[in-house]
């Protein structure tokens, strides 16, 4: 049932034809009782109009004979009215002359007091509408005069019409129906529209978008969406081929070189220095493929949220000064400046000292001799900044913007995987901070800004 | 001393054991989850070598059942996955050490040197090869009865080798103990620092101490 259940159409078309059916029962009902109404009202004129001429005629004949008489010639022709007159010894008139009169007055009479307010009564299997009322006679008397009026004609023409009305009701729900699903359907083209070109998108066209021009504005915020996680998609997918492509093409280098040497040194027989040569200089690559695959597998992670730093307080002058101590060994001529407060934040110690001594030596690398090396750490807007300057030639504008991308270098031929900048990055805002780098003049400065640690309350 | 190796991978409890073997320990290895606690629970070892993935009982029960048995042999496991939650769960088993794979096998005996030697050997105060002495206390060192002055990292250097002669010292081992960075950094800090100690101590003097392994790192030995 489930699609029952679902059927956008469908429930459209059914909602359209519940209502349609509730309009027309109502209006129908509305029309009935008015009709029924306006009938009621036409009979109650002509009952007070007969019983008027009753009391007209009859009043001034001097017996209940001559009354009869005078009543029934002014009632000649009158079909379907009923006129009973009854003195105090029994009846003096009946229209027509049958038992119907008197039984309709008997009738009457059993109901309570009828009065000149039509009054609804069931005789012989027909429905009459009564009033009744008093005559003086010319002879002293008063005598009651009751008239009915057959209403078999106003039923059945309501009953007739109730029964047509019912029927057009069913059509017009059916007709509603019908008009109901090609209306949503045709409502509905849009979406299937949508529904084609979503399912014309594979992996290899995400560059495909929904038309937003086209599209009635009830659906604009539906493809917008749509369009925006398609860019979202389009983009990590992209990532994702980036990577792999990278990755390749980065292991694609001292696989070749490894190859390349084994072969040649297999060619023909060699001393054991050169085969123990061959290991060794086999060895070192293996070691950098390693590095460089776990740290393309740590990117990965970080790309993905998966990295989730241990969180330990961190003084960060100390680690600039346990960084200084090991990268400092690089420098030769250049001068190291530590300065600033001591600040702690927040964090896994392992990984900021990779992110601060990634960003350490590639300044001391890129700091020509007799140059100067600072790492500062200050205060700004409530959180803690560690800034890492050198001195040297301004890095171009173009640079600076993809410089923290993965197998980014400085020098194409350079030492390093070029992972380094990036896996600073992804650290620092696996952390909740930011990077930042920028270039003039003779400086170079790389800014890392994170979250201050609370200050240690209490135990102190 | 005798090392039980517990991994499943052929190549690698192969050559773990006869690295091992060459490095002077008898290593034994068995190659699933079950042997291993049933040696591990016999077989007086000194030291356990445990893959964590190992085909029916994996290494976390193995580890699990040697110290429900109050088997307190030192632990040192390997793992593929460097999740920190591994390593966490490892420590907290009561492994002693880890390694995630791949490792360098100096590396492997530097560790397996550290286990060995913890709570065993109280350190010395003065160490010495050849003519080479250090006064730890004192902070000393002394070439030939020549002084020689060391900065503070130098001298922590020289100390890390004195204690292990030797004994193979990879690059990332020397920088995980001297300057307790514990990441492994491409670059050639280690190098250099080495190059500026055999300046001090071995540049001007006979036997040369200090040297180099190509691809592996560095042993200090008299050779």
């Amino acid at each position: 049932m489930g699609h029952w259940r679902h059927s956008i159409t469908l429930r459209l078309s059914l909602a359209f034809a519940l209502l349609a059916t509730l309009v027309f029962a109502a209006l129908g009902a509305y029309l009935s009782r008015s009709a029924d109404a306006h009938m009621a009202e036409l009979d109650a004129h002509e009952l007070l109009g007969k019983l008027a001429l009753a009391r007209h005629v009859g009043s001034n004949e001097p017996t209940p004979d001559a009354l009869a008489a005078r009543l029934g010639d002014a009632l000649i022709g009158e079909h379907g009215v009923l006129v009973a007159v009854d003195g105090e010894k029994g009846a003096i008139f009946k229209w027509p002359d049958s038992s119907l009169a008197s039984q309709l007055a008997a009738a009457a009479g059993a109901t309570g007091p009828v009065g000149e307010t039509p009054v609804r009564l069931t005789l012989a299997g027909r429905d009459y509408r009564v009033v009744a009322g008093n005559l003086q006679t010319g002879w002293g008397e008063t005598a009651r005069v009751v008239v009915g009026r057959d209403i078999r004609h106003h039923t059945d023409f309501l009953d007739q019409l109730q029964r047509d009305f019912w029927l057009a009701l069913l059509a017009a729900a059916l007709l509603t129906v019908v008009i109901g699903i090609l209306i949503a359907r045709h409502g509905m083209h849009p979406v299937r529209a949508i529904a084609q070109t979503a399912g014309q998108i594979s992996a290899g066209q995400l560059a495909a978008r929904i038309p937003e021009a086209d599209v009635p504005p009830e659906l604009a915020e539906l493809v917008t969406a749509f369009n925006a996680m398609l860019g979202r998609l389009e983009e990590s997918f992209q990532r994702l081929s980036d990577f792999s492509a990278d990755l390749a093409h980065e292991l694609r280098t001292p696989i070749h070189t490894l190859r390349m040497q084994t072969e040649v040194s297999l060619a023909k027989p060699r001393s054991d220095d050169e085969y123990r040569d061959l290991l060794a200089s086999n060895l070192e690559e293996y070691e950098r493929l390693s590095r460089m695959i776990a740290d393309m597998l740590f990117l990965a992670k970080a790309e993905n949220g998966l990295i989730v730093p241990q969180r330990e307080t961190i003084p960060l002058l100390a680690l600039g000064r346990q960084l200084f101590d090991y990268y400092g060994i690089l420098a030769d001529s250049q001068q190291l400046v530590l300065e600033g407060e001591e600040l702690s934040v927040r964090g896994d110690r392992l990984m900021l000292q990779r992110a601060i001594g990634n960003l350490l030596l590639n300044a001391i690398q890129h700091t020509p001799a007799e140059g100067r090396v600072a790492l500062s750490v200050r205060e700004h807007d409530g959180a803690a900044v560690i800034t890492v300057s050198n001195s040297g030639p301004a890095i171009p504008e173009a640079a600076l913007r993809t410089i923290f991308e993965r197998f980014i270098r400085a020098d194409p031929s350079g030492e390093g995987s070029g992972l380094g900048l990036a896996i600073a990055k992804s650290i620092v805002i696996a952390h909740g901070g930011s990077i930042a780098a920028s270039s003039s003049g003779q400086l170079t400065e790389f800014a890392v800004t994170l979250p201050l640690a609370a200050p240690q309350t209490g135990a102190g | 001393m005798k090392i039980l190796i517990v991994e499943d991978e052929a190549k690698t409890g192969d050559y773990l054991k006869q690295g091992l073997s060459e490095a002077g320990f008898t290593a034994d290895l068995v190659r699933n989850g079950l042997d291993g606690m049933h040696e591990g629970l016999s077989g007086g070892h000194d030291l356990l070598i445990l893959d964590v993935n190992l085909p029916g009982l994996d290494g976390w029960q193995v580890l699990k059942a040697l110290r429900a048995a109050g088997r307190e042999l030192p632990v040192l496991f390997l793992t593929a996955r460097d999740q920190v939650e591994d390593r966490v769960k490892g420590l907290e088993l009561g492994a002693d050490d880890y390694l995630v794979k791949p490792f360098a096998f100096s590396e492997l005996l530097a560790r397996v040197r550290t286990l060995l030697r913890r709570g065993r050997v109280r350190e010395a105060e003065t160490l010495a090869l050849a003519d080479l002495e250090l006064d730890v206390l004192k902070r000393r060192a002394t070439r030939a009865g020549k002084r020689i002055d060391l900065t503070a990292k130098e001298f922590a250097l020289l100390e890390l080798f004195l204690r292990r002669p030797g004994e193979v010292l990879s690059r990332s081992f020397i920088a995980s103990q001297v300057w307790d960075m514990n990441f492994d950094s491409d670059t050639n800090v280690v190098e250099v620092a080495i190059r500026r100690l055999r300046a001090k101590i071995d540049d001007d003097f006979t036997p040369k101490l200090i040297h180099t392994l190509r691809g592996m790192g560095y042993v200090m030995e008299i050779r």
